[in-house]
């Protein structure tokens, strides 16, 4: 591989664009692929198959070939509710992980940058909020402050807009108010218990870090089941 | 889900080239039965035989190192190496998963 090429992938990756690598493993050329354009030079005869890989988010040798494709797909968009104690474990632990996060938090003193350096974090109520988020069936959203008045409006916008994972975060009480009001909103008790709540896997942590380890494994299996 | 923790790998090696190192990548680009690793997964080695990264458990690694170290002093640009459990050397390199892989090594120049 160049160097060259190497740059181009680092540069691609970072701006979240989907590509691929296509390797000719017997003269080691390489060329990055952009889905919906044609292979290049000696890639160019291998179009169809390239497609093919990407549509199916694979890695792989072309059959009959001396091919190696590789694919590198946008990463899962998870926007966090509430930029809380948790929430900060949250991103350290979706840094090794294909995750992209976003926090939405209305009060200023949770929302800081110096919490969490380098994470888009949105200073404004989930209604405006959400107005800057490009969302869809492919998204996220774990809700942490347990206040309805934060709450409850991201709950009803990722519903709506049937986001893959909703977990809301609250005992067993403070849920089953919690479907109370989403019921008396006029949701449909199918889409209430779409809901994980009270939020995570039964790990039996109480702490923070504990939490957020219960969460992050909840989301990673619901992701492979999407 | 996929690429998710060999993303950084990349970075680490434009690290090392920045660094004067020389480099040669390691990508698994295919596995049949039980393998530890995926296909894309990655791994980078230097001349002095540094590594980050991994094509499997722990298995092949130290057989990928000196594969690379070969590599880089014949001056070749690539080269693809088979793991199977059945080979000769299996105590030393073989993978203990009974699996098979497949890792293609080139140098980043």
């Amino acid at each position: 591989m160049k160097i060259k090429t190497l740059e181009e992938i680092l540069k691609k990756k970072s701006s979240k664009t989907e590509f691929a690598i296509l390797t000719n493993l017997e003269n080691g050329n390489s060329e990055i692929y952009l889905p919906g354009t044609s292979p290049k030079g000696e890639f160019s005869k291998y179009a169809d198959e390239i497609e093919k890989f990407f549509k199916s988010k694979k890695n792989g040798v072309i059959e009959n070939s001396e091919i190696f494709v590789e694919t590198y797909i946008k990463p899962i968009k998870v926007i966090i509710v509430g930029a809380v104690h948790i929430a900060q474990y949250l991103v350290d632990f979706a840094k090794s992980l294909n995750f992209e996060i976003s926090i939405i938090d209305p009060r200023g003193y949770f929302a800081s940058e110096q919490r969490f350096p380098d994470i888009k974090v949105i200073n404004k109520w989930p209604k405006e909020a959400f107005e800057e988020i490009e969302t869809n069936s492919s998204t996220a959203l774990i809700a942490l402050t347990h206040d309805p008045k934060i709450d409850d409006p991201a709950l009803q916008y990722a519903l709506k807009n049937k986001f893959y994972y909703i977990g809301a975060l609250g005992s067993k009480k403070t849920h089953e108010n919690r479907c109370q009001r989403l019921a008396e909103a006029g949701f449909a008790i199918d889409e209430i218990n779409s809901i994980h709540g009270p939020i995570g896997i039964k790990l039996g942590g109480k702490s923070a870090p504990e939490i957020a380890l219960s969460i992050i494994a909840q989301l990673v299996s619901e992701t492979y089941k999407k | 889900m996929k690429n998710s923790f060999d993303e950084k790998i990349l970075d680490e090696a434009q690290d090392w080239i920045n660094a004067n190192q020389k480099v040669v990548l390691a990508t698994v680009i295919q596995t049949w039965g039980s393998s530890p690793r995926q296909v894309g997964s990655r791994m980078i080695v230097n001349e002095k035989g540094d590594f980050s990264g991994s094509v499997s458990g722990g298995c092949v690694e130290s057989a990928v190192v000196s594969e690379c170290l070969s590599l880089i002093k014949d001056n070749k640009p690539c080269k693809k190496i088979e793991f199977k459990v059945s080979n000769e050397s299996a105590w030393e390199v073989g993978l203990a998963c009974g699996g098979e892989i497949a890792v293609y090594i080139e140098q980043i120049h």
